[in-house]
């Protein structure tokens, strides 16, 4: 029970948080695949910057241990991500920025938004014992890490990861993007 | 004081301040309470409640009995608090209004039909769940819980989502783009 009012409170913040960064916008979403307005990127990025390095350390210290890894089949990781940028490019929202804009008043996404995911969670279920063991067996190498998969220490890969990140928010706010051609881009 | 209430009343906050808070929320889902963020996932048990109560002999499988049980979960709680979240944050930049229709730059792609809309919120929404599905989670499930956690999955999955959506943005926009 506590456990949901954990999941309760998280949720609340991380639906807050995707507010203020201005994820719930339609434009928000689509301009960074147009690579007019990297906000998405620059958001997900500095998440996995500071979530990596506290999650590693509190590892490290023996505060905590981690959950199941998600896992790596290549195949259906790629073909999964192909397909999702499809839905996210033509609706202009992902599953959870959805349901926060939901919460706006934002009723497309409240209603044929949330309609949707259930008739694609629906479509998944039912057709997920002839559609995905045989997609998870494809260059499948389970619930692994990159430093595991590759031997190498996780905190390379975390300084690697961060220094790309930095050195990629770098170029954007240099104005190293290409300025919107859009009427409605102010 | 002052300045964390105005702070709270700015409609946009810097992506860094927000990426780096929702950092702090991927790591307290896992020290607190040893989970996952993730949206899709809540998803696939709502789903399945639902179609238990309308078509139970259909959704009798091993995939809504097992694998992702029709039952409120961790998951399916997130999801009500990111939509009450969703509401704090408009509440507190005095931007909550009911509104049918997305920002101007969709009418500017593809015109002001509310049907049209509708229709691809709801088909883009059924195959962003569908492809959640076979990659093993969505933009939070997979792409920043398995990336906090250095899972190769995760970048492939971004890498997959940033190749289409940018091929799918050019068709949409053509010369625009």
């Amino acid at each position: 029970m506590s456990s949901f009012l954990i999941a309760l409170v998280l949720g609340l913040v991380f639906g807050f948080l995707l507010n203020k960064a201005g994820l719930t916008s339609y434009h928000k979403i689509v301009n960074v695949f147009r690579l007019t307005d990297m906000a998405v990127l620059k958001f997900m990025m500095s998440g996995l910057v500071v979530a990596m390095i506290g999650l590693y350390a509190m590892r490290g210290l023996g505060w905590i241990t981690f959950p199941a890894i998600p896992a790596t089949y290549v195949v259906g990781n790629l073909a999964g991500g192909l397909i999702f940028g499809v839905g996210m490019a033509l609706s202009g929202f992902c599953p959870g920025t959805c349901v926060a804009g939901a919460g706006e008043g934002k009723l497309d996404y409240l209603i044929p938004g949330i309609l949707g995911f259930l008739t694609g969670a629906a479509a998944f279920g039912l057709t997920y014992e002839k559609v995905f063991p045989q997609i998870s067996r494809l260059a499948a190498y389970g619930n692994v890490t990159i430093g595991q998969l590759w031997n190498v220490n996780s905190w390379l890969a975390i300084a690697v990861f961060s220094a790309m990140s930095l050195f990629l928010f770098y170029l954007i706010d240099r104005g190293l993007i290409r300025k919107d051609r859009l009427s409605s881009a102010k | 004081m002052i300045r964390i209430r105005y702070l709270f009343a700015q409609e946009l906050w810097s992506p860094y301040l927000a990426g780096g808070l929702l950092g702090v929320v991927g790591l307290l889902a896992v020290g607190l309470s040893n989970h996952l963020l993730g949206a899709s996932g809540g998803f696939q048990n709502l789903a399945g409640i639902a179609g238990q109560a309308v078509a139970p002999a259909a959704f009798d499988n091993v995939y809504f009995n097992y694998v992702m049980p029709a039952v409120i979960t961790w998951n399916v709680v997130l999801l009500v608090g990111i939509f009450f979240g969703g509401t704090l944050g408009a509440l507190s930049a005095r931007t909550f209004r009911w509104r049918t229709m997305p920002d101007k730059q969709w009418v500017e792609a593809f015109g002001p039909s509310r049907v049209k809309r509708w229709g691809i919120a709801f088909g883009g929404a059924a195959i962003l769940q569908y492809a959640a599905g076979i990659a093993g989670g969505c933009t939070s499930g997979l792409a920043i819980s398995g990336g906090m956690l250095l899972a190769p999955a995760a970048f492939l999955f971004i890498a997959g989502m940033f190749a289409s959506g940018i091929l799918t943005a050019l068709i949409i926009y053509r010369g625009r783009f």
